[in-house]
């Protein structure tokens, strides 16, 4: 849902965050469970914070009514033990688990659902995050302290997926419409944010750390380590040596290169799981507002689907999966990753072809011009704008890799580096011809898909162009249909059925050319903490889920007992042999240690040269002044 | 003389870059290397993350890095020079004005100055030349200026005036002869440190990203985790190279200096 750069880091911040600053609180040792991650939270406010980090901290806070299995992603029961929808289709009841307390002893009633919804169907800044799960919902009701209902304008299949994070009535009540835009949402000192979750926060320090505490009154049960932390590193290769020198017992969104200096080192598992993220290179396909108003200054080749599908084919898919994330990942084909077993499709057919995409674009007009570049058939030759994000290195790599890719199709890219920021208004306004991107997917395919819808292109208030969520400004009245017809199909097999349909549009279309679908490259102290739960099973990301499945049941190795020990290592074994699969972990070793020596001996020499250089030159100088002074 | 040998050799591996190499081993989709590979026959100083010889990239990077030092130079020295001259020679408010400008650009911290700039710039070769230029040029037209003022108070400048020689004139004729050796000398320092400006900038990512300039090897070496890699192959030579240029263009400035000391 929320676009996420991956481990892109700004060189400038290179000083990690000082180890010293979490402080331990009891003298009866909490097992504390320390994670590292590479950005800041932007707010613990579920109204106001929209990054992957902050999610993170919402859904460990506060419990949804229904969850997302960490099995295969279907529906799971959350605050809510059972839930029903009428023969129409349009009322839903859901029965809440008996009795639900928040952490403060407080029961937890249907009241605060129908008090949290309503929040969001009457306010217009609580609609930002959670707006799509409520544009459906005509009213929300509580017959009785354990049973919700809510009745529909049209039956819709994501009433099953209301991630929308239920609040406590009694402190929100005080937080009201005006309040709620700046409210930080942070714990008084020495208590904790009252919440649902398995963990709750007691400390944020800004740039620093997140601490977290166990819920006793959690209703799955108290998790099994007592403290929870995030501490934030600015730069990957920080974020690693954590994990070796063991600051840190989990280190999330590795890059492939820190990732594979972690394998092999003891005690350490690495674990390359799948993920629901893809990168694409995205085209100008006709910049406009949502009435048809043109905007923007894209070059009007790129709306020629023949030209999107030369250079589908001009890209080497595989030669990027293997040299930008060092293997960690698969080649892209649909905007639905392959996580998503039960959706996603791949048609296959784009495969890279040069000698193909030159074809096409001979017979579609461009001829070849005398100095490499062809002339397309209204005499403006193929030059076109390819913005990529400074904020990730991987981006501005795989910008030089597009370069060279279009050039052997004789099309000249210029690579525009800017900032993400930058590079949001930039789409918005229609100012550009391609850029590099990337997109995590929700298990309900509904918001991705809305992206590529007509209504969805850039909007004007008030004589200024804002970016609405189309990127591509791809519109075709077929999909539109098609988009209504998935967002009422309330059966999951015809709804897929769709929802492959819409993805070969867009394939066919090639709206995007996905680059490739990345894996969460994640490590952890296995001589520590063990339990950790993958979504899906066995192959998924082990934190950062649409659930919080891996606190729940990470435990300390120390404290088991050996039956325990071993079902635990069994778990964790998945990770362990893919790992060694991928990389070769005995291969790592030894020429990690190799390098080594190498680096020593190599700073021992280059020390020399240096000493010697300035030896001789002093000894030259003092030469040349005598020389002087004759 | 250690000084200008180095300089000689890193001026011809600039010139002959383009020609020796041929620009397909810099294609980062034709990389015939592994990721990291250590130093070997093929790869004298191993390979990047893409698999591209470091030697190779090295040596183009030497281009870019010696073209930005020295357009970045040139920029600075007019501007310098130019500010230096009028100050001295003019008297009142407007000597006054410039006399201000420069002391205001001395005082400013020159990376934060530099970072504001190249960041709203954009990241470009172009502009990372702009940005230098436009910073450092205070330190020599401090030097010009007192160098100025000492040579406007020689006697032939006075019967130039007398014989009618207007400002223009005084300026380009009889100063700026004058103080032109000082300039030279002064170049070839600020050369030195023009080049770690742009080393410094540039593994900041505030340089072209696809430029491979010593700071941009250096910038892609530490994001991909070399250090931890203990890739050494992959920060040392950029930095021995960066230490040997700075070196020989400080060692020529103060062999010039020295000479120009006997003359002035």
């Amino acid at each position: 849902m929320i676009r996420r750069l991956i481990a892109g880091v700004a060189a400038a911040t290179i000083v990690a965050v000082p180890a010293a600053a979490v402080p331990h609180a009891q003298a009866a040792d909490p097992v504390v469970f320390t994670v590292g991650i590479l950005s800041d939270i932007d707010s613990l406010n579920p109204f106001t914070g929209i990054l992957a980090e902050s999610y993170e901290m919402f859904q460990l806070q506060y419990a949804t009514l229904l969850s997302t299995s960490s099995v295969d992603f279907t529906p799971d029961a959350g605050l809510a033990e059972s839930w029903e929808t009428s023969a129409d289709g349009k009322t839903w009841t859901y029965t809440l688990r008996p009795d639900l307390v928040w952490s403060d002893g407080t029961p937890l009633t249907a009241n605060d659902v129908v008090y949290t919804f309503n929040r969001i169907l009457e306010g217009r800044y609580e609609q930002r995050n959670y707006g799509n799960y409520v544009r459906n919902i005509t009213s929300v009701t509580a017959p009785d302290d354990r049973t919700v209902v809510m009745t529909t304008k049209v039956p819709s299949p994501i009433m099953e997926r209301l991630a929308v994070y239920i609040l406590p009535e009694h402190v929100w009540s005080g937080v009201d419409a005006k309040a709620v835009k700046s409210f930080a949402n942070e714990p008084a000192e020495g208590e904790t944010l009252v919440g649902s979750g398995p963990f709750l926060v007691v400390e944020r320090r800004t740039g620093q750390f997140i601490r977290m505490v166990a819920n006793d009154n959690y209703f799955k049960g108290r998790p099994q380590v007592d403290e929870l932390v995030f501490r934030i590193y600015n730069n990957p290769d920080a974020l690693g040596q954590a994990l070796i020198k063991g600051e840190i017992d989990f280190a999330s969104g590795l890059t492939a290169d820190v990732f594979s200096t972690l394998e092999g080192q003891e005690g350490i598992t690495t674990y390359a799981g799948s993920y629901s993220g893809f990168n694409e290179l995205a085209f100008n396909m006709g910049a406009a507002l949502v009435d048809g108003t043109p905007i923007g200054d894209g070059n009007p080749h790129m709306q020629d689907q023949r030209v999107r599908l030369a250079i589908s084919h001009a890209i080497d898919r595989q030669q990027l999966v293997d040299k930008i994330l060092d293997g960690y990942g698969t080649p892209g084909a649909t905007i639905i990753p392959p996580t998503y077993s039960t959706l996603h499709i791949d048609p296959g057919t784009q495969t890279y072809d040069p000698a193909l995409a030159n074809q096409i674009l001979d017979e579609a007009g461009y001829a070849m011009g005398p100095d490499g570049v062809r002339i397309g058939p209204d005499g403006v030759p193929m030059k076109y704008r390819l913005f990529v994000r400074t904020d990730s290195d991987s981006s501005v790599k795989s910008g030089e890799y597009f370069k060279s890719y279009l050039a052997a199709i004789g099309i000249e890219a210029d690579i525009k580096p800017v900032d993400e920021n930058a590079l949001f208004e930039i789409i918005g306004r229609g100012e550009f011809d391609m850029f590099e991107w990337g997109w995590v997917v929700e298990p309900d395919p509904d918001y991705q898909l809305s992206t590529f819808t007509c209504g969805k292109r850039s909007y004007e208030d008030g004589g200024e162009v804002y970016a609405d969520l189309s990127d591509s400004f791809f519109c075709d009245p077929e999909y539109d249909a098609l988009y209504a017809a998935q967002s009422e199909e309330t059966d999951q097999a015809a709804r897929a059925e769709i929802v492959k349909q819409m993805q070969q549009i867009i394939y066919d279309n090639v709206a995007y050319v996905v680059t490739y679908y990345y894996d969460n490259l994640e490590a952890y102290r296995s001589d520590r903490f063990t339990g950790f739960v993958g979504q899906p099973e066995g192959s998924g990301s082990l934190l950062f889920q649409y659930g919080t499945y891996s606190y729940e049941n990470v435990e300390p190795i120390s404290a088991d007992t050996g039956g325990e020990e071993s079902s635990a290592s069994a778990s964790a074994s998945p990770g362990a042999s893919e790992s060694a699969d991928a990389g070769g972990s005995t291969a790592a070793e030894e020429t990690s240690g190799g390098s080594n020596t190498g680096l020593i001996i190599g700073l021992v020499i280059a020390a020399l040269v240096i000493i010697g250089l300035v030896i001789a030159l002093v000894r030259m100088r003092s030469k040349s002044t005598e020389d002087m002074k004759e | 003389m250690a000084g200008l040998i180095i300089l000689a050799f890193f001026v011809l591996v600039a010139i002959l870059a383009p020609i020796l190499i041929s620009p397909e081993s810099l294609d980062v989709t034709k990389a015939t290397g592994e990721r990291f590979d250590p130093p070997s026959l093929a790869y004298p100083l191993g390979t990047d993350e893409d698999g591209r010889s470091i030697l190779l990239l090295l040596a183009y990077g030497t281009r870019i890095s010696l073209t930005v030092g020295l357009a970045a130079t040139l920029i600075s020295m007019v501007i310098g020079t130019a500010v230096g001259i009028m100050a001295g020679h003019f008297r009142g408010a407007g000597s006054h004005a410039l006399v201000g400008v420069t002391d205001w650009f001395l005082v400013i911290p020159f990376l934060p100055l530099a970072i504001v700039l190249a960041t709203v710039l954009g990241p470009s070769t172009l502009n990372l030349i702009i940005v230098i230029g436009i910073t450092s040029w205070a330190g020599t037209a401090r030097l010009i200026r007192a160098q100025t003022l000492s040579i406007e108070g020689r006697p032939y400048i006075e019967r130039s005036k007398a014989l009618g020689a207007g400002n223009w004139h005084q300026m380009t004729r009889h100063v700026l002869p004058n103080v032109f050796p000082l300039v030279l000398a002064n170049t070839t320092l600020t050369v030195a440190i023009v080049i770690l400006s742009e080393t410094t900038l540039s593994f900041l990512g505030l340089g072209d990203p696809l430029a491979p300039s010593w700071g941009a090897i250096l910038d892609s070496a530490f994001s991909t985790g070399a250090v931890s890699q203990g890739a050494w192959w992959y920060v040392l030579p950029p930095g021995i190279c960066v230490v040997l240029v700075v070196l020989a263009f400080t060692l020529v400035g103060r062999a010039m200096e020295r000479i120009m000391e006997g003359r002035t």
